[in-house]
């Protein structure tokens, strides 16, 4: 110290703010140890996952292919999405966004409202899907708001595609966002949000092999989200294609046929007895499934929703196995097996008195007609009532309880669609449960249950099983649709990676044993008969065929009532037209089972409806030139068209 | 003549000081090329280098007494220059007044440089010899040399270089005999009655809702709304933690500053541009250069030979140890962020300006410990 000053320890002082230098330097260095080396892993960690980012690159769905392996039913196409990474909307305005989006992106406010909902509940997730099939002018918005709305994304998506004019859409089903609900479901383990997922018919049931995995992006972004660079891609495994055992032809004609009945609304379904494949499966309001996977986002898209619900014509439910009819006169068919094979008639003695009807308790229940003491085959060409009431009679609760445990009326055929209802069947207990005012079986309950009414009450696919299994001799076999899954390959070499994808096996469709009801030759030969008699022999479909060459068809009519007797609540309340039918007769190649609901009587409606399908198949089987004015073809070469995958 | 000088200016003129200085600087250019190598902050930070050691050389060269006897003159130029700030001649840089920009010099930050007349001033007025306590009436006094300059800073308003002024006061008060127990009374009251005014801040709605939401961030930052108030604090964080022992090798494209994470990266957050890429190790050496040149300006103090030329060097060493304080402590999320820059480090001219005349002070002072 040059200068003297004795008024203050001045050195001591000195020494103070430098030690207060040291130790706030050391403090500070303390710190930096603390996060650079006690913490600096954790915080290089959480750098990273701050600045790269998974973009998902949507994996094509497997297509839907015909039974020959040539028609694409339904494909994929190349569209654009618009995609909304919740990470820059941090500080913005939602209601300004969905005013600017809503202008923009032409989309629903509500729905957008709805969109932000969902990221608030769904905090894990960084992208929300804004709109789909993006249009050109929606993909300009994007990027020339690119600076106000950096939060905003066009991503690529392969879109699916299905028939126009709703060709087989209850059957192909169609895909949709996976909901809420479903993303808790083990079965969608691997999803998340805004993922798409098949929500009915094969889509829905096939889901795990038809749908890919997705592929990803890993990019390095800003911290306003923007992407910088592109580190690695891993390509999306594409799902497995299925080939159906759906007869493209077989369900146009059948298509055709419906919208061509009297009340246009009803079923039709084409099986090969011999395995259960089912050719054709067609129920009429039709509905279109692209509005599911490519407008639901759109406020038409929604609109048209609506009114599809509501709809009293019920389109979107596949009437083959959602709906549930009484069967009529059809249901003689399992009735007269039943009857021989429990011996209440016999082949040699099958006749039992018509009687013009029966007399119950009090009541008189009807026959159509007169028949004397008819044998069985003419009971059934001539659909005889009192013939049935009495054998009803003799079979009784347990006869019937056999019956629909031998037809298996007591479950779902197990088809593989989903939303497959069961059937409502005669038996004590069930009834029971059904009609709990009348829990008892009563004599009068054998006389509705035997002509197919009140008691039974079935899905066209349930009766069409068992006729099949009559029409081949006994063997039941389960329908289904699928006939082939094809092979998929890898994804990546190094089968340690995590990226790695592995191969997907091709499969065909495993057969279980048919079901065996066994009955005799000379039985089924009785019942064959009187099915002929029906279509041939002056029956109740006496005029709806010709006799084709080595094709004779056998069938039933059935009309099964709707409205209490004596009710009129005018065309709803019509009686139900059935038609079951296999051919050729003695050597089934296909079986059917065709419904026009509310037209009346089986042998004037559903019998000419199930003829253009069969004339259909005749003709191509015999190599004749189908009726080119039809406008089938043109749903059909549409089909072609739009289904291509890309 | 000329040899003698020439001798005593290569013995006393305080190289290790300087070049400490021009060595923090140059390691402050690399880092402001890290955090901004599109931009030409660098560059013009080794211009201001350059024109900061001018300046530096002729504060040296002048002798600091005669500077001191003018310091009034100086201050109110100070003080006329903090008032042009808040005429149209200010320019408003986020939000905040605290640039002039003039004919012919260009535009700058007065309340950077205005430190040094304030420095003065309080020399001229507290470094006379002392022969007793310090008094009331001289307490006072200081304490209104410091009040002007503040009180203009803070109509910038700048809270953050208004801040920076203080210390310099602390330390004048301290080397000026004030009595050690008011020292510990003034301390012990302050840790009383900091939280006692926070708490009643907040509830009589003086301290803002804003200010409350940074003093929280830097009291929970794993906790504050990420999004929000304690985004920059996070972000510091995690870019600091992300340099490691040795830093963040061969990912400049993805650094922090680069991807914007880390918002002013070559000013107020320059230190953690610095541990992210040279890692505990580099910003070790870092805080040990800044610990030498504090202890150089302390030994330069203690040789200076009267009691005005120890006060200059110690207020800028009060100045200095404050801001490598509150500007490292904000980027390691221990203090809340405010803009003060880091001496030698930030970009920035009027800031590398200001510190190099104060170094220049000490300088001079070292340059005259033999005459007289």
């Amino acid at each position: 110290m040059k200068f003297i000053d004795t008024s203050q320890n001045l050195r001591a002082r000195l020494g103070t703010i430098q030690i207060i230098a040291f130790l706030v330097l050391g403090l500070l260095g303390a710190r930096l140890y603390y996060l650079q080396i006690v913490r600096g892993d954790e915080l290089k960690k959480r750098a990273e996952e701050q600045r790269i980012r998974l973009l998902p690159i949507p994996a094509p769905r497997g297509a839907i292919i015909d039974r020959t392996g040539k028609i694409v039913f339904v494909g994929s196409r190349q569209t654009y999405n618009i995609i909304l990474s919740r990470e820059d909307l941090k500080g913005k305005n939602l209601e300004t966004l969905i005013s600017d989006y809503a202008n923009g992106l032409n989309l629903d406010e509500q729905f957008l409202r709805e969109r932000f909902e969902q990221i608030k509940t769904q905090p894990a997730f960084e992208s929300v899907l804004v709109k789909e099939n993006a249009s050109q002018s929606d993909i300009i918005w994007v990027d020339a708001h690119s600076y106000e709305h950096p939060e905003l994304r066009v991503e690529l998506q392969p879109q699916r595609t299905y028939p126009a004019n709703g060709f087989l859409s209850h059957v192909l089903g169609y895909v949709g966002e996976i909901s809420k609900e479903q993303l808790e479901d083990p079965r969608y383990k691997n999803l998340k949000p805004g993922d798409i997922i098949g929500l009915k018919g094969l889509e829905a049931y096939y889901d795990e092999y038809l749908r890919g995995i997705d592929g990803y992006r890993k990019v390095i972004v800003d911290s306003r989200g923007r992407i910088q660079q592109e580190i690695e891609v891993i390509p999306p495994q594409a799902g497995q294609d299925l080939i159906t055992t759906i007869d493209s032809d077989m369900q146009l004609k059948a298509e055709e046929a419906l919208d061509n009945s009297a009340t246009k609304r009803g079923v039709i379904v084409l099986m090969d007895p011999n395995n259960g494949e089912i050719l054709s499966m067609a129920s009429s309001p039709k509905f279109d499934p692209n509005l599911f996977s490519q407008r639901i986002s759109t406020k038409e898209g929604r609109k048209e929703y609506a009114a599809l619900i509501l709809d009293k014509d019920r389109p979107l439910y596949n009437r083959a196995i959602q709906g549930r009819y009484y069967p009529g006169s059809t249901w003689k068919i399992p009735m007269s097996i039943e009857g021989l094979m429990q011996g209440h008639i016999t082949v040699e003695k099958s006749n039992l008195v018509c009687g013009g009807g029966i007399t119950v308790g009090n009541k008189f229940t009807r026959c159509m007609g007169s028949h004397g003491s008819p044998p069985l085959g003419y009971a059934i060409t001539k659909s005889c009532d009192g013939y049935y009431y009495r054998l009803g009679i003799k079979m009784d609760a347990e006869g019937y309880e056999k019956l629909v445990e031998d037809f298996e009326f007591n479950k779902k055929t197990g088809i593989d669609l989903s939303g497959e209802l069961n059937n409502h069947y005669p038996s004590r207990e069930y009834k029971k449960k059904r009609f709990p005012k009348e829990p008892d079986w009563r004599q009068i309950d054998n006389v509705y249950a035997s002509i197919g009414q009140v008691h039974d009450e079935v899905t066209p696919l349930a009766l069409l099983r068992s006729i099949a299994a009559i029409a081949i001799g006994g063997k039941m076999y389960v329908p289904h649709l699928m006939k082939e899954f094809k092979p998929v390959h890898a994804i990546g070499e190094d089968t340690e990676s995590e990226d790695y994808r592995k191969p997907r096996d091709g499969f065909v469709f495993q057969r279980q044993e048919p079901k065996v009801i066994s009955f005799t030759p000379a039985m089924h030969k009785l019942i064959i008969d009187g099915m002929w008699g029906v279509v041939n022999g002056g029956g109740t479909a006496g005029s709806a065929f010709p006799k084709w060459e080595n094709f004779e068809v056998a069938g039933k009519t059935g009309t099964a009532q709707v409205a209490a007797l004596g009710r009129d609540c005018g065309e709803r309340c019509r009686d139900h037209a059935w038609f079951v039918a296999f051919a050729p007769a003695r050597t089934p190649e296909i079986a059917s089972v065709a419904l026009i609901e509310n037209s009346g009587f089986g042998g004037r409606n559903a019998a000419p409806a199930t003829r253009i399908v069969y004339e259909a198949y005749y003709n191509r089987k015999m190599g004749i030139q189908p009726d080119t004015t039809s406008n089938g073809q043109f749903a059909a070469s549409n089909a072609k068209k739009q289904g291509n995958r890309q | 003549m000329a040899a003698v000088l020439d001798r005593r200016i290569t013995r006393d003129f305080d190289w290790i000081l300087v070049l400490l200085a021009v060595g923090i600087v140059i390691f402050g250019t690399m880092q402001i090329r890290n955090a901004q190598p599109t931009e030409i902050y660098w560059q013009k930070q080794l211009i201001g280098l350059g024109i900061a050691l001018v300046a530096m050389a002729i504060i040296s060269f002048t002798d600091y007494r005669r500077l001191i006897q003018f310091a009034p003159a100086f201050y109110v130029f100070g003080l006329i220059l903090l008032f042009l700030v808040l005429t149209p001649l200010g320019v408003k840089v986020n939000g905040q007044q605290a640039w002039v920009k003039l004919p012919v010099i260009g535009q700058f930050q007065p309340s950077e440089f205005v430190k040094i007349p304030t420095v003065l001033m309080l020399v001229w007025h507290f470094g006379r010899v002392r022969t007793g306590t310090l008094t009331l009436k001289e307490t006072l006094i200081g304490g209104c040399i410091l009040a002007l300059p503040v009180g203009l800073i803070m109509l910038e308003p700048d809270a953050g270089q208004a801040l920076t002024y203080f210390p310099i006061l602390a330390v004048v008060l301290f080397l000026s005999s004030i009595k050690i127990r008011y020292v510990l009374a003034l301390l012990l009251i302050g840790i009383i009655t900091v939280p006692l005014a926070y708490t009643l801040g907040v509830k009589t709605g003086k301290i803002k809702p804003y200010q409350q939401k940074r003093i929280e961030a830097i009291l929970d930052p794993e906790n504050a709304d990420p999004r929000g108030y304690g985004y920059h604090t996070i972000q510091s964080i995690v870019t600091v933690g992300k340099g490691g022992l040795t830093g963040a090798k061969g990912e400049d494209e993805y650094s922090q500053s680069r991807l914007k994470f880390l918002p002013e990266p070559h000013t107020d957050f320059i230190f953690a541009v610095t541990a992210e890429n040279t890692g505990f190790i580099g910003c070790a050496l870092l805080l040990l250069a800044y610990g030498l040149l504090l202890s150089r300006l302390v030994t330069d103090a203690r040789r200076s030979p009267d009691r005005s030329g120890m006060l200059v060097i110690m207020a800028v060493v009060g100045g200095l140890i404050f801001s490598i304080f509150v500007n490292i402590g904000m980027a390691l999320g221990i203090l809340p962020v405010i803009g003060v820059p880091l001496p030698l480090m930030s970009a920035g001219l009027s800031s590398i300006l200001s510190t190099f005349i104060a170094i220049g002070f000490a300088v001079s002072v070292q340059l005259r410990r033999f005459v007289n």
